[in-house]
């Protein structure tokens, strides 16, 4: 995973298997980059991701309530087809923008 | 009809083996893309239900994880634990329904593999363990097997 704080907004990028092995390992550094930036905005990019399954929509939505409680927003960006499919299951896109491209590092 | 049994012990680093077993071991089929990445999915969320549910995170619970298929191309995966078991299947079954919000679980799992199996069968026991029963059919590219 990387990241960068550009005007307010924290980019996260992920990469590979975002399995519940590797959701657990990066979770807690999120956590602590957002309680440090206090971003207005969070987005998490999921262009490399090849792999997620209903662990990467708990962080998901567990990061979402996180940033609520700061007023912030979390959009979700690049899920491929598939991943899109998954997600699209939970609701997530009810209360979550998911946008394509955007900045890179 | 060809067949394999894995058994491992409930720790994190096994849910991508069997994961990536399950799948390598589906090979001859040659299924889709799309059919790799429900089948990676599926023993995915069945192998996390078990380690942390099933058996609350010890370590030292046994998962078995059962693949079979047939010439008509239709795959049954059996994922099996000893562990907790569950108090109300329907309540479980529910989107978004989860005992570990805590854990920043999504209550989506069960959603998830129901959607992705053609048929899905949950037997479970308090204090026994579960018993997740799935089939799946491919559909996809199979010019290797007739081949």
């Amino acid at each position: 995973m990387k990241h960068q704080y550009i005007d307010g907004t924290l980019y996260f990028y992920f990469y590979g298997d975002l399995d519940n092995l590797t959701v657990s390992r990066l979770k807690d550094i999120c956590i602590a980059l957002i309680d440090e930036y206090k971003p207005r905005q969070v987005k998490l990019d999921f262009e490399g991701v090849t792999f997620v399954d209903s662990t990467g929509i708990g962080f998901v939505l567990a990061r979402y309530k996180q940033l609520r409680k700061m007023n912030s927003e979390l959009i979700i960006c690049n899920l491929s087809r598939t991943n899109q499919t998954l997600f699209h299951m939970s609701g997530i896109f009810q209360i979550m923008k998911h946008e394509r491209n955007g900045v890179k590092l | 009809m060809n067949n394999m049994t894995l058994t491992f012990p409930s720790r994190l680093e096994n849910e991508a083996f069997a994961r990536t077993s399950a799948v390598a071991f589906l090979m001859p089929l040659n299924p889709s893309v799309d059919e790799i990445m429900e089948i990676k999915t599926i023993i995915a969320e069945a192998v996390v239900n078990a380690m942390i549910h099933g058996y609350e995170q010890n370590q030292e619970g046994i998962i078995t994880l059962k693949l079979e298929y047939d010439d008509q191309r239709t795959i049954h995966i059996l994922v099996e634990d000893e562990g907790c078991g569950i108090a109300d299947i329907d309540q479980a079954m529910q989107p978004l329904f989860t005992t570990k919000e805590h854990l920043e679980r999504s209550g989506m799992g069960m959603t998830i593999m129901d959607t992705f199996a053609d048929e899905f069968h949950i037997t479970s026991g308090i204090g026994k363990g579960t018993k997740l029963e799935m089939t799946k059919k491919l559909h996809g590219t199979h010019e290797s097997t007739q081949q």
